[in-house]
């Protein structure tokens, strides 16, 4: 209830007379500081847009570059060359496969064989290298210090010895065998056990008698592989000629930016003698334009060669590729050669339609200010202090955020609305008064301790769970990596669950108690009351809370940044709900990671300006998304 | 009032120039450049104050050019722009060679695997290797772990050991040695590289390049062998050449050897 | 009893089944969170506590919390006893033990001594950035609550407000590296290059250079009062908001201007409420990482903050270490080993431990404020 202050009409002071009193300057005073806040956003969205924006000038320049040295020229016939180098991969694997299938058994004791052996090694190993050391020396006053260590040495050999790792495919006979050999060794033996090495030998013998039907398959792979020389002797070559061409252009853009920037020092030096300096520096500077067209026709004379290079790379695919078995007995090894005939039609196809974006491109195509934008909101790569191009594709982290708050919001949502129901309407007011201060301190542990837990207790535990026999079945498993899109969404699922929690249950309890009392009234039972009634009524209310955790799981820094894997790549999705256990990049870790090491103003720190101001659009928009649905509750 | 200003900005002068800041390369910032700065206190300097922050070659240069560091550390030469960048701010660089370095491919210690060669080597890291069973190993997909890409070891491997082409994108970065040895170790299927100092880690297994085994004595033979430096002003500050005259003194190359890297003198 | 209430629910045997099956499983989602929960606390107490608590008097390993960080060297004297020192023991060691050698040395970066750097930095940062959050957002607040109409102004602080209060900390982080770190004035007789704009003072060659504050103590204080101020100025107001109207008209009918009356009978009656809801805005201070990374943070630093400063200003302008980016560290940075688990789970059991004191504190405090303050 405001009340204006009327001047005292007596005495009024000079201020007053003026419309302006000390009463006022108070509320301006506090008025200011309120404004702060827009003060504070409207900085922040300058600052970040005034740092972004310069991303797509600089960009654009870059990928000219990629274009006029000719570098994009020559990623076409790389492309081709990736392409074969990975189907004749997988042909690789898929024969590999056929024969570590046929001789499993005897890699698997070779294996435990030699499994058994470092364990006890990585156990005495230390103490062993003391007494070489010490032989070494050959100090005498050692001999006690020399009996002590050797007494060292045998007690951790004993201890070692209680503790091997099992053995299931050796027979008991053996194992004796092997450890009678282990506990035989002396301090200076060296090599393995003869055991190890004896199924080290039969392992490789059963691998050459599984080679021996194989042998003409083997010969059809090594004949593809062979395929590809020419092609990547044509590349190595352009890509020598184009890197110089680049470097050349970089060198005279860098030495022009700096005589640009000599030139303004200059200008500003109040010295003169100083000033004589800068300028003499700047000439120094001034460089002579790079010759892009030189190269650049050398390099458009190769396009013939490189059409029949292709040509003849696909003659001798095609053959090749018909040579193929048609199936193998080995169940993965099927797999991969299904796998690879899939893929050599997609292949071969690619290199017939080469020839003709070879003829077709040009290098002085102009490259608009919107391909820079289009390249980073569509890009594929994120790609960074290479020796190659940069790249800047933002669709790898984006990717792996929403994979990752996928995976949080699946396991808190349905922890944070139950638990939020059971508290609101089960619960006894004991539960009740335990069980929230539980859930709010959760809320309480920073994201980096989080991110600790995570990269130092979580990640090993579900690499070690991965890895039993009877959990084969769950997709995905056993994990490459222990640091992946699931173990982050985990812990994020953690982190949102108490924002979900109490706005939901607030939401809950801001369901007028008549709509419970009604229903009870009609003999519905409790549970139909709490969910044809209460929730249906407080359903916006709940739904606002999950898009508040949804905005605190996308903005989320530390947790990802430690635990994600930090793989900047678009997860494989052909691997089913495995692509869960994939590592990833973020949005927020990309920032934390590398802010750090750019130079300012480079390229590559507005690229991570541009990002935050993505992050920022996204959050806002999810949050007000939220608030909307929170009005319509309160309305 | 003048005089009082001025004598203010001289006194923070004055404090500025009594910490020593260090930056750049993890290679050098993790290990050596800490232990050689406690040994150097301990060696009678006592009133300097060491800052040290180990992010990447790439983040010294920008940082001797602004004033933040008077010292940078590099695992790689500076390249010309940087030069030419730290020249037009008023820093003239001068180079200082702290060690030699051997960057050796580490493998679980678990796999039978014990040497390979640099084709191979270069396969595996350009991803056209997928699985170890193609090269020998027993069989399972490869994990590649690679330095974060403003290291100097990010860059130098690419020169050394892959022909300048990029890593594949399923490689993993990771912000120092310390942690591609320990994800190595806990990776039966990992493979990566580290300097010199970093190669004993437990677990792991340092890789025969050629024939030629990554130890002091054959850092000639070894292919992937360089040099590491420090970089400071042409006029440092007293404290900063005291350092780096440490560095170079026969204490300083001692440290280096017991760290695990090579003397400069020793090649 | 007849509870006609249970009778009808009762007298329902077809949803009674289904009753308890959803019943049982809601409760056991709730349960699973408090256990899950509860597992985390006690791996951290269980590896942490015995770092800090010994079973000795006093109690407390003071070492650990008052020693400066340091490498640790793991090495074997030549009788094959191994030791675990930090540099500066080490170095004691080795000139002690002249030309002994030792065998099978390692070192872990951080790993050594104590943690009395990140804590002073940390208490730095939090009671820099609440006494610059709580002066602005108390002021702001006190608009909102006492003079404010409805206008387009307010609409507009209000909406800020909201979205301040979602934007991600990271986004702050960038925030306070281009503004705080690059952009702010300074008063200087050198300007640096990446000034944008200079201002001479004419006082000798004194200019207001806008260089900003490099990544120092007060940019990192300044980063985190924009972030915690929407929570400090929300908490505020509803502080003062609770004061009844009563209080206002009552001292408004003696003849007491406005700034009288939000002195004397409103602002002493909602200040206790005002600070216990700030205690829960420092553990988000404390707890944050992002926003000080390239704001305020060094991962290593010899020296604790106020030590050889030439004056005291210069306090505000040097880089501290923090603990959360201090855990970050040990937890990105090193290996984890038996030698390592020292550092790493004793820094996260001491930040636990304050973090959650703080938040428990501010819970029994607003209970109690609760219980006190009925008007």
């Amino acid at each position: 209830m405001p009340i204006e202050i009327s001047p005292s009409p007596e005495n009024p002071h000079r201020f007053q007379r003026r419309g302006f009193s000390c009463e006022r300057a108070i509320k301006y005073f506090f008025a200011s500081n309120a404004g702060l806040t827009l003060v504070i956003l409207l900085l922040i969205i300058v600052f970040l847009l005034k740092e972004g924006l310069g991303f797509f000038p600089g960009y654009r320049r870059e990928l000219e570059i990629y274009r006029i040295a000719g570098l994009e020229f020559v990623d076409i016939s790389r492309k081709n060359l990736t392409a074969h180098e990975q189907l004749s991969s997988v042909l690789n694997r898929a024969y590999f496969a056929q024969i570590n299938g046929q001789c499993a058994r005897e890699l698997k004791r070779s294996q435990e064989a030699a499994a058994v052996f470092n364990a006890f090694s990585d156990q005495t190993s230390a103490t062993r290298e003391l007494i070489a050391n010490h032989e070494a020396t050959g100090m005498d006053r050692g001999s006690e210090m020399l009996a002590t260590l050797n007494n060292n040495h045998a007690c951790q050999k004993q201890k070692a010895l209680d503790s091997l790792p099992l053995t299931p495919h050796l027979s008991d006979t053996e194992r004796a065998e092997l450890i009678e050999s282990i506990r035989a060794r002396d301090v200076t033996t060296v090599g393995d056990p003869p055991l190890v090495t004896a199924l080290a030998q039969q392992y490789a013998s059963a691998q050459q008698q599984c080679a021996m039907p194989i042998a003409e398959w083997r010969s059809v792979i090594d004949s593809f592989e062979a395929a590809g020389a020419d092609l990547s002797a044509l590349v190595t070559e352009m890509t020598d000629a184009v890197t110089t061409t680049k470097e050349a252009i970089q060198n005279n853009d860098i030495l022009e930016n700096d005589r640009k920037s000599l030139l303004a020092a200059a200008a500003n030096a109040k010295d003169p003698s100083e000033r004589q300096k800068l300028m003499a520096e700047a000439r120094d500077s001034l460089a002579e334009k790079p010759d892009i067209e030189g190269p650049m026709q050398s390099l458009m004379l190769r396009k013939p060669d490189c059409i029949a290079t292709h040509a003849a790379l696909r003659q001798a695919c095609e053959g090749i590729l018909a040579m193929l078995p048609p199936s193998l007995s080995q169940s993965d090894a099927n797999r991969l050669l299904l796998a690879a005939r899939k893929a050599s039609p997609l292949f071969l196809e690619a290199l017939t339609g080469t020839s003709q974006q070879i003829t077709q491109w040009r290098h002085d195509k102009p490259v608009p200010l919107s391909d820079s934008i289009r390249s980073f909101l569509t890009g594929k790569d994120w790609v960074t202090g290479g020796a190659w191009q940069d790249f800047y594709g933002i669709l790898p982290l984006l990717a792996g955020s929403l994979m990752i708050s996928m995976v949080a919001l699946c396991l808190a949502i349905p922890a944070g609305v139950g638990a939020a129901i059971y508290i609101n309407q089960f619960a006894s007011p004991v539960e009740q008064a335990v069980v929230k201060p539980v859930i709010e301190f959760i809320a309480a542990i920073p994201s980096v301790v989080l991110g600790f837990i995570g990269i130092l207790i979580f990640g090993t535990i579900l690499r070690d769970l991965s890895q039993l026999d009877g959990l084969a079945w769950v997709p995905g498993f056993p994990i490459e990596e222990r640091l992946n899109i699931f173990t982050a969404g985990c812990l994020l699922a953690l982190m949102s669950i108490p924002t979900i929690f109490s706005l939901a249950e607030d939401a809950l309890n801001n369901v007028p108690a008549a709509f419970s009392e009604a229903s009870d009234a009609l003999g519905a039972s409790r549970i139909q009351t709490t969910f044809r009634v209460i929730i249906p009524a407080a359903f916006s209310g709940i739904l606002a809370a999950v898009l508040l955790g949804l905005g605190r799981v996308i903005g989320e820094t530390m947790v990802v940044l430690l635990v994600a894997g930090n793989r900047i790549k678009i997860p494989d999705f052909s691997a089913g709900l495995g692509t869960f256990f994939q590592p990833s990049h973020t949005l927020t870790g990309i920032i934390a990671q590398e802010l750090g090491e750019v130079p300012l103003g480079s390229v590559h720190y507005r690229a991570l300006f541009v990002v935050g101001i993505l992050l920022f659009a996204v959050v806002l928009g999810i949050n007000a998304t939220a608030h909307k649905f929170v009005n319509r509750t309160t309305n | 009032m003048k005089s009082i200003l001025i004598a203010t900005t001289a006194l923070i002068t004055l404090s500025s120039a009594q910490t020593l800041s260090i930056k750049g390369s993890d290679t050098l910032g993790a290990k050596l450049v800490p232990q050689l700065a406690e040994a150097f206190k301990a060696a009678g300097n006592k009133e300097v104050k060491f800052e040290i922050a180990a992010e990447g070659s790439s983040t010294a240069f920008p940082a001797l050019a602004n004033g933040t560091a008077q010292i940078g550390m590099s695992s790689r030469k500076v390249k010309d722009d940087e030069r030419t960048f730290c020249r037009t701010k008023g820093v003239y660089l001068k180079e200082h060679p702290a060690c030699h370095d051997m960057i050796c491919v580490i493998i679980n210690k678990n796999s039978p695997l014990s040497g390979l060669t640099k084709a191979q080597v270069s396969k595996i890291f350009t991803g056209q290797v997928k699985d170890w069973s193609e090269i020998g190993g027993s069989p399972g997909q490869i994990s590649i772990y690679t330095r974060n890409t403003s290291s100097g070891t990010y860059k130098d491997w690419q020169k050394l050991a892959m022909g300048g082409r990029d890593y594949p994108a399923s490689s993993l970065k990771m912000a120092g040695n310390e942690q591609i040895a320990q994800e190595v170790a806990k990776n039966k299927n990992g493979i990566g590289y580290v300097g010199l100092a970093y190669s004993k880690t437990p677990g792991t297994k340092t890789l025969v390049i050629d024939g030629v085994q990554p130890v002091a004595q054959n850092a000639k033979k070894y292919a992937y062998a360089r040099l590491c430096y420090l970089y400071g002003p042409d006029k440092p500050s007293p404290e900063a050449e005291a350092f780096m005259k440490f560095v170079e003194s026969p204490a300083g190359q001692e440290i280096v050897s017991k760290v695990g890297f090579i003397p400069v003198k020793d090649l | 009893m007849l509870n006609p209430e249970l009778l009808i629910r009762k007298g329902l045997p077809k949803g009674h089944f289904k009753d308890r099956i959803v019943r049982w499983i809601l409760g056991a989602t709730t349960y699973a969170i408090v256990i899950i929960a509860a597992l985390l606390f006690l791996k951290i107490i269980k590896d942490g506590a015995p770092v800090i608590f010994t079973s000795k008097a006093p109690f407390v390993n003071f070492e650990f919390l008052l020693d400066k960080n340091e490498t640790l060297h793991v090495f074997d004297d030549a009788q094959g006893v191994r030791h675990q020192l930090p540099a500066s023991a080490y170095n004691d060691y080795l000139k002690g033990h002249n030309g002994v050698p030792i065998y099978n040395q390692q070192t872990f970066s951080y790993s050594g001594g104590g943690i009395v750097g990140p804590i002073v930095g940390t208490a730095l940062l939090t009671i820099g950035s609440m006494v610059l959050a709580l002066f602005f957002g108390v002021c702001a607040a006190i608009y909102l609550s006492e003079y404010a109409k409805q206008s387009p102004f307010i609409h507009a602080v209000r909406l800020a407000i909201l979205n301040l209060a979602g934007i991600p900390s990271i986004v702050f982080g960038l925030f306070g590296f281009s503004v705080f770190v690059l952009a702010v004035p300074v008063i200087t007789s050198a300007p640096s290059d990446r000034s944008w704009l200079t201002i001479p003072l004419f006082i000798g060659d004194m200019v207001v250079s806008f260089q900003g504050w490099n990544s120092s103590l007060i940019a990192g204080c300044a980063t985190l009062a924009c972030m915690i101020l929407p929570v400090i100025i929300t908490a505020s107001e509803e502080s003062l908001r609770a004061v009844p109207q009563g209080f206002r008209d009552a001292s408004l009918a003696m003849g007491a201007t406005r700034w009288q009356t939000i002195r004397t009978c409103v602002l002493p009656f909602s200040l206790p409420g005002i600070l216990t809801s700030s205690l829960l805005a420092i553990t988000r201070v404390a707890g944050e990482t992002a926003p000080i990374m390239f704001t305020a943070a060094v991962a290593a630093k010899d020296d604790l903050p106020w030590e050889s400063l030439a004056n005291p200003w210069d306090l505000l302008s040097s880089q501290v270490q923090a603990l959360p980016y201090h855990i970050y560290t040990l937890a990105a940075r090193i290996p984890s080993s038996e030698y390592t688990q020292r550092a790493q789970y004793g820094s996260v059991f001491v930040f636990i431990l304050l973090v959650m004191s703080l938040s428990v504190g501010s819970m029994l405090l607003r209970a109690k404020l609760r219980s006190r303050l009925k008007w």
